[in-house]
């Protein structure tokens, strides 16, 4: 028992020097951003990832920095996680689903949804994956999305299209909308704020949410709530992120709205 | 004084057990309305009465005359979804709901000419968050009301005279992935109805509106502070594990929705209920036990405090949601006879408490093939997780008993005072889980679990239990061919009735199982039977439309083999057997 005391007394002071240089300082805000993927960010300060931020820092005091990494090379997110925030390059991530892996997450800050999108004139009765007339289109979809093995799932994916926006360097999200107009394909699946700023300047596009369904046996989630990313026990950065998710829910949401980034019922994580 | 003297009327016509031709509209019935659910004569509840015991003492059908029953007359409903649910009898009138688009019917008795129909104005949105077919358990009656709630989270009281709209309130949002699908439950002056759906992103609630006026009494959530969970300084368990048990914010999103079958018990004034599963089907993702999902509750209906709670499933890892019926019955449980509260969960475990305060007697495998654990742990109430059973993210678990639809679903048992047995339709299904933890491909948020669904040990779907409740074992099992999703009625004389999903009404003797009678319906049964009297003849009724979870495939078109998982996967040939349609079918000798 005596002996145990120093000694957890040191482990102690190791364990706060080792997190010291972790937590992020007071008077920055370092995020890490890509630097060529619209609508999310860009070099040149677009994107709502980057107002976003922008609002955070003016709101802490902070002196906005910003580490330019792209999350589309080879690895992925994940790669993109221990390049930039597990490699100290940067504090925060603007903009990653709740209780993702990988990161430790703030409160949810938006619910946004998954949606079909088609051009207004079809006039397609289409409300959820299971609506018979995805059955006779050819349906477009991002790759390694919930979208797609809702597809599998139903067979659907035998006359679809796949789509890399997500995972090619330059791809934009934006090409799914092209393929639509075009006629190259009849509807698309795919997240509404990936599309949400492209679709302000093409009102002829209908949007649907595609709801979380059950309906085959397996639990289908086309919605999620979105939070801010810091460093796995980074509560410190965290517990700040969080205070201004809190005390500013409705700037942050008339930001995203803005942009584009279409809110779906925020329910009981943005009103408590 | 009128008042008074229609009461008294109302009385003297139960006492001498016959139907009368009286409305009833008085605050003194309304009171009485216990009461009122002793006359066999009539059905006046959902699940015949508060103890939700669906067992008459109506004499006329015997076990020996059984095999005479023949239609006596029957009434499309309209609708062609799933019907789960079943009719009340109040006086000379049948009341009941079809599926969505949930259509209202009042037939007369005595010519079956509809005295009044209603159909609500729904939001069309609804359809497409509705997780398992289109169903709906019916409606309730209450002082000269019927209480109706619609898909898309509508509770409207209707006349029961005439069918106008008294009032109409608001009690879940669509667009928030919530739907209603329950029979409410009438206490003193409260409507008490749960929520549906809402998997993700919600929290689930049961809600309490006033009879008269349709206002919102209160509203207790399944997760979150004592505050938002109604738990007050005399709750017996843990106070704040609604926070506590989760990690960070995660209970604001908790699930545990409420959409089962809700009791009463009278003299305690206790209303009882379970609560789904928590909001993530990925396990891996939200440490801790997540109270209060998957919990047996007990609460006051007047202010809607919790008096005891308790959680079957902590931590819940397998979609075993916690809302089948409470059956209240005073039994001898290990040879002492307790004010019991029984539960057959879908987690294949029969639970037997003490109603008064919550405290585990048995908990016993209602199908020997459930092999998630091995035993309930009746000191801590915990069950002992077989290891290799548990769902992690990431891992394909193999051979889990039962399946995410339960050994057994919302379809009610019967307790049969008689025989002291539960007689209780169960589900013989097993699944292959794989849950995915939450990923983010770079702009494009992603989870989900695969589930496959197939047919248990031995090759049958489903089977129809006695379950002897002093020993907690099973006396007699009857195999069906599907899982055995219709409800269940016995009468005191000795019969049990239940129907299949391949279309089969039966009567079975609930002292052995075997087969009295049965009769071929014009489509599936996932309803409930009741029982009653008119014109001095005993009838049986039920509602025939298949659907359901166990149905989607069907009722969802999706019958080629490859076109789904899961649900569908357990009755891809539901279709050489039974088609969609919604019909009323009743029968006399």
């Amino acid at each position: 028992m005596q002996k145990n005391v120093p000694r957890l007394f040191i482990l102690t002071l190791l364990g706060l020097l080792a997190f010291a240089p972790v937590a992020a300082r007071a008077d920055a805000l370092r995020v890490c951003e890509d630097p060529n993927y619209l609508p999310f960010s860009n070099r040149a300060g677009q994107g709502f990832e980057n107002e976003i931020a922008a609002f955070i820092a003016r709101t802490l005091g902070a002196r906005l920095t910003y580490t330019w990494e792209t999350e589309r090379g080879p690895g992925g997110f994940e790669q993109f996680v221990h390049d930039t925030l597990d490699s100290k390059r940067c504090d925060v991530l603007v903009d990653v689903p709740y209780a993702s892996e990988n990161v430790m997450t703030t409160r949810p800050y938006y619910i946004s949804s998954y949606v079909f999108v088609y051009e207004k004139s079809k006039h397609y009765d289409i409300t959820s994956m299971d609506s018979p007339e995805l059955q006779r289109l050819r349906i477009g979809f991002e790759s390694d999305t919930p979208a797609e093995n809702g597809l599998k799932i139903r067979a659907l994916i035998l006359h679809a299209v796949p789509f890399d926006a997500s995972d090619e360097p330059g791809g934009s999200p934006a090409e799914m909308l092209d393929a639509i107009q075009s006629g190259r394909i009849g509807v698309g699946v795919t997240w509404e704020p990936a599309v949400g700023s492209f679709l302000q300047q093409r009102p002829q596009l209908a949007v649907v949410p595609v709801p979380n369904s059950r309906s085959q046996g397996s639990p289908e989630q086309y919605s999620f709530p979105m939070a801010m990313g810091v460093r796995l026990k980074d509560t410190v950065t965290r517990d700040r992120l969080n205070s201004v998710i809190a005390a500013h829910a409705v700037e942050l949401t008339r930001i995203l709205a803005r942009d584009g980034v279409k809110l779906y019922k925020p329910g009981d994580v943005a009103t408590r | 004084m009128n008042r008074i003297l229609t009461a008294s009327v109302a009385t003297a016509v139960l006492a001498i057990g016959v139907a009368g031709v009286w409305r009833v509209s008085t605050a003194q019935e309304r009171v009485s309305l216990a009461d009122l659910s002793k006359d066999p004569n009539q059905w006046v509840m959902p699940s015949q009465n508060y103890a939700n015991t669906r067992n008459s003492t109506l004499s006329e059908i015997t076990p020996e005359n059984v095999k005479n029953l023949r239609v006596a007359w029957t009434m499309s409903t309209g609708a062609t979804r799933g019907h789960e649910g079943q009719p009340l009898v109040v006086g000379d009138t049948m009341y009941y709901q079809s599926a969505y688009p949930n259509h209202v019917y009042a037939i007369d008795l005595s010519d079956y000419h509809t005295k009044w129909e209603y159909t609500p104005k729904q939001d069309p949105f609804a359809v497409s968050v509705a997780c398992c077919d289109l169903v709906n358990r019916g409606v309730a009656y209450a002082d000269g009301k019927i209480i109706t709630d619609a898909l898309d989270g509508q509770i409207i009281a209707l006349s029961a005279s005439d069918g106008h709209v008294m009032w109409d309130s608001h009690n879940a949002d669509p667009e928030a992935g919530q739907t209603v699908t329950d029979a409410p439950l009438i206490v003193h002056n409260k409507v008490i109805v749960g929520v549906s759906g809402g998997e993700f992103g919600v929290r689930g609630y049961l809600t309490a509106y006033d009879l008269a006026t349709g206002h919102r009494v209160w509203r207790a959530y399944s997760e979150g502070p004592d505050s938002d969970v109604l738990i007050g300084s005399d709750f017996s368990g843990p106070h704040n594990a609604g926070v506590s048990t989760w990690k960070g914010d995660q209970w604001k999103i908790g699930g545990g929705t409420t959409w089962g079958w809700y009791s009463y018990d009278p003299e305690l004034n206790l209303v009882y209920y379970g609560t789904g599963n928590p909001g993530t089907w990925d396990p891996t993702q939200r440490p801790g036990d997540n109270k209060w999902s998957m919990t047996i509750f007990a609460r006051n209906p007047d202010t809607g405090m919790a008096k005891w709670g308790y959680q079957m499933t902590p931590h819940d890892a397998w979609d075993y949601d916690g809302i089948n019926e409470m059956i209240l019955a005073d039994i001898n449980v290990k040879g002492n006879k307790v004010p019991a509260l029984v539960h057959f969960d879908r987690n294949g475990f029969a639970y037997e408490l003490d109603r008064r305060n919550g405290k585990l007697l048995l908990a016993n495998k209602f199908d020997p093939d459930v092999n998630w654990a091995s035993s309930i742990d009746l000191s801590t109430g915990r069950p002992n997780v077989v290891a290799s059973k548990e769902t992690h993210a990431g891992v394909n678990v193999g051979n889990i008993c039962p399946a995410a639809m339960g050994s057994k679903d919302q379809q009610p048992a019967s307790f049969d005072a008689t025989t002291g047995y539960f007689i209780v339709p169960t589900n013989h299904n097993c699944m292959d889980y794989k849950a995915f933890a939450v990923k983010y491909k770079s702009g494009f948020p992603y989870v989900g679990a695969i589930v496959k669904m197939y047919p248990g040990p031995g090759g049958n779907r489903g089977a129809v239990i006695a379950y002897d409740p002093n020993d907690g074992k099973i006396v007699w099992s009857d195999p069906e061919r599907f899982p055995a999703w219709g409800g269940v009625l016995t009468t005191t004389n000795g019969i049990a009735f239940y129907g299949t999903m391949d279309s089969w009404f039966k009567a079975v003797d609930a002292k052995t199982g075997a087969l009295l009678w049965k009769f071929h319906m014009p489509s599936g049964i996932i309803g409930n039977p009741i029982t009653y009297m008119h014109g001095g003849h005993q009838y049986v009724a039920l509602l025939s439309g298949v659907g359901g979870w166990a149905g989607i495939g069907l009722a969802a078109g999706l019958t080629e083999p490859t076109a789904g998982l899961g649900a569908v996967n357990a009755a891809q040939d539901l279709a050489r057997y039974t088609q969609l349609g919604g019909d009323l079918v009743v029968f006399t000798l």
